[in-house]
């Protein structure tokens, strides 16, 4: 049987507002997929740690709180230094343009802003996750 | 192992792939421990605390935690790690969320095995949380050493936990949100624990909220495993996993083979006719022996 694409969904740092990425992580959920949420106030470290145990495909970053330029930039550094291959990840939230152009400079493959359709993310995740 | 060959070997395991010969050969030395009950009890939660209680004693533990498939879209939403998560950054602590993937009877097709490469991982204690079970998923008895069932106040009478089923399969059982009732009905249902020989279940009370009752209720569970120790009925229900395992892995090696010998034109006419109530369903199985499978 084909493995369904899985799917972290986190909040890191200090921000409660998860309305948002409960509702993607259920869109994905109905788009077919296997999303670990992992709710709101994780640390980086924690995320990480748990994109390997789980061994995602992808992990969606969300924060509504300003802090996602600290937050999710140690996110890519863990990353890097865990050695985390094939691991696609994506953000969304309230991100000001000139930060979503950073974040994608860091690695971070596409940053989801407000208004954007739950059919649009499935979409992406489906064409950009590496079949393994 | 590193923590990533073991996230890779479990990813290995749930696609299907077997398991390693040498790694089965180093299974057997983790306590296997079984958390079962309806959806919303507390049963991550629970672990949650459990995992503190285990660490502070220099345990390590492994969780797997089984979430449903949806029959709709094949998705799922693996919702139990988010109880745990603090503990994901804890070496001596791995926790994997799994689907069901339409596997029924609470586990996943390949939870055996995972409970194995996570023996083999080394892990002192395996905990194995089902889905949100009903009444009748109780395959977790199959695997593990000891399984306590989690429930809640005002989940039922006398009656609902003398049923056959889920109830039968606890060697604990536990009544989580105990701060949702009173005090006085909490003593009054209480039982004492056990001594020695035969097993007594206990009935105990927790707050996963709190975090009252887990000492106790890891106390119990050591309790339930020094019974199984001395009695001998660890060796019995290792046997006894052990076969279901292999029945297991056999039927469904046998139920692919059957799917696939009925894609036969033949054997598609004969289910055709049954459909068409030209045949009925016992003649097509006798037909389909003889004819299809040549026995």
């Amino acid at each position: 049987m084909k493995r369904p694409i899985k799917v972290l969904i986190a909040k890191a740092g200090l921000d409660g507002h998860e309305r948002g990425a409960l509702v993607v992580a259920m869109g994905l959920r109905d788009a077919g997929m296997e999303v670990v949420y992992t709710g709101i106030r994780n640390t980086p470290e924690q995320i990480v740690q748990a994109a390997i145990q789980e061994d995602v495909n992808a992990i969606g970053l969300s924060s509504l709180s300003g802090g996602h330029m600290a937050q999710f930039t140690r996110v890519m550094e863990l990353l890097k230094k865990e050695n985390v291959k094939g691991v696609l990840v994506f953000a969304g939230g309230i991100i000001p343009d000139e930060d979503a152009r950073k974040l994608k400079k860091l690695g971070i493959q596409e940053v989801f802003g407000p208004g954007s359709s739950i059919a649009s993310i499935a979409e992406f995740l489906k064409k950009r996750v590496r079949p393994r | 192992m590193t923590g990533k060959e073991l996230t890779k070997l479990v990813t290995r395991l749930e696609a299907g792939e077997p398991l390693p010969a040498e790694f089965y050969a180093r299974t057997g030395n983790a306590r296997i421990l079984g958390i079962t009950g309806p959806p919303g009890v507390g049963k991550s939660s629970l672990i949650d605390r459990l995992i503190d209680e285990l660490r502070r004693q220099g345990k390590t533990v492994g969780v797997i935690a089984v979430d449903p498939t949806s029959p709709i879209s094949g998705g799922a939403l693996l919702g139990d790690r988010l109880r745990m998560q603090r503990h994901s950054e804890d070496d001596g602590v791995f926790i994997r969320s799994l689907a069901t993937r339409h596997h029924h009877g609470g586990l996943t097709d390949a939870t055996p095995q995972i409970i194995h490469a996570l023996d083999a991982a080394g892990f002192d204690i395996v905990i194995v949380e089902t889905v949100g079970t009903g009444q009748d998923e109780v395959e977790v008895a199959e695997v593990a050493d000891t399984v306590a069932v989690i429930l809640m106040p005002e989940l039922g009478d006398e009656i609902q936990r003398a049923k056959s089923g889920l109830m039968e399969i606890a060697d604990i059982l536990v009544i989580n949100k105990a701060d949702l009732m009173n005090a006085g009905t909490a003593r009054r249902e209480a039982r004492p624990p056990n001594d020695g020989q035969k097993w007594e279940r206990p009935t105990l009370h927790t707050s996963a909220k709190s975090g009252e009752g887990i000492t106790i209720l890891w106390g119990a569970i050591e309790a339930h495993q020094a019974y199984l120790v001395s009695s001998c009925e660890l060796a019995r229900r290792r046997e006894r996993a052990a076969r279901a395992e292999v029945i297991r892995l056999l039927q469904s090696r046998m139920s692919a083979s059957i799917l696939q010998s009925l894609e036969a034109p033949r054997a598609q006419n004969i289910l055709t006719d049954v459909a068409q109530r030209k045949l009925d369903p016992y003649d097509a199985v006798e037909r389909l022996s003889r004819e299809v499978f040549g026995s």
